[in-house]
């Protein structure tokens, strides 16, 4: 009987300190988070390299696309999407010898340092970009954010929702047995 | 938008059906299919219709732009990612960005039916960041608007 006068007591504790809390929310407001806190380094290639040169230097950096400059300036982009829309099964003849500038997406859409993560959001949404360019005044860049920038604000925003699952979902809890 | 969206089923996204192949298709047909739909990834199946693997934009340039593989002679099997790791469209959109986050995917694929093991099987549609990022877009389209 104590041992159960022990637990109703320490339930009771427990639902005294644990009232039921308001679901966490993600407000507009909490989304302008700034870009440079986000955004990753950039890969640039040259206006003069080639197409292969771009592709090598993709691969080896991992990323998804690469920023085109002419004197630091930003002339372009070039993405996993430009190799497959305008390479891949085409006869374009030897990559090595055609410059970037052939293939790449000029004037991309870009955002500012002091632009926030919402912007970016917005401007992916819109023109159905995968990546952000981020630009100082003079058009040079400093940074790159992607979707995945999104992904993992979303997930570091709501760890306990996100980071705390199961390695599988339950798709019938109710099949489950209980006790052994 | 709150923690309670994110207990949402994926299925509430607006998604596109899944393209898929079987296995043996020649990539160049993977690849002309990718061009003329739009798709950032195909799903492999085999002769029962069941999800083997999967393709994406990112298999393509490493294994064709990179290897300058013959896209008429390299086949799906060669090059795709056996046994993705999927969910079903009735799975929260939590589990969509535990897996995107934790595993670097860019697209999971959605499985209906069930294995023995109580598993999806069938390819329905494909979940990627792409749809997450149009999800809170629209939220945030919502609020400027009032």
């Amino acid at each position: 009987m104590l041992y159960q006068e022990i637990v109703e007591e320490e339930l009771a504790i427990m639902d005294e300190e644990t009232p039921d809390e308001p679901s966490k929310t993600l407000s507009p407001h909490e989304i302008h988070v700034p870009l440079h806190s986000l955004m990753h380094p950039p890969i640039t290639i040259d206006m003069g390299g080639s197409t292969q040169e771009a592709i090598d230097r993709m691969l080896d950096s991992k990323v998804g696309a690469i920023l085109i400059v002419s004197d630091g300036v930003l002339k372009g982009i070039f993405g996993e999407r430009d190799v497959l829309l305008k390479i891949l099964n085409k006869p374009v003849g030897d990559l090595t010898q055609i410059p970037i500038e052939q293939f790449m997406k000029a004037d991309p859409q870009t955002a500012y340092v002091e632009d926030s993560l919402d912007t970016a959001i917005m401007y992916m949404a819109q023109g159905g970009y995968r990546h952000i360019p981020i630009v100082n005044e003079q058009n040079q860049p400093v940074g790159i954010v992607s979707i995945r920038h999104i992904i993992s604000y979303l997930v570091e925003h709501f760890p306990q929702e996100v980071l705390t699952l199961p390695p599988k979902p339950s798709n019938d809890a109710m099949k489950a047995r209980e006790g052994a | 938008m709150d923690a309670q969206t994110l207990s949402l089923p994926i299925s509430i996204l607006n998604l596109n059906q899944s393209c898929t192949v079987e296995m043996g298709t020649p990539i160049s047909e993977v690849i002309d299919l990718m061009q003329r739909g739009g798709f950032g990834c195909v799903l492999v199946v085999n002769a029962q219709e069941r999800l083997t693997g999967i393709i994406t934009e990112r298999d393509l340039l490493v294994h064709i732009a990179e290897v300058r593989a013959n896209p008429d002679t390299v086949r799906v099997d060669d090059i795709m990612t056996p046994s993705p790791e999927s969910l079903r469209p009735t799975d929260s959109m939590a589990f969509a960005l535990n897996l995107m986050h934790l595993g670097h995917f860019r697209h999971i694929p959605l499985l209906v039916g069930e294995s023995d093991e109580g598993e999806g099987v069938y390819p329905a549609s494909v979940v990627s960041s792409k749809d997450i990022a149009n999800y809170v877009a629209a939220f945030l389209e919502e609020d400027k608007e009032g």
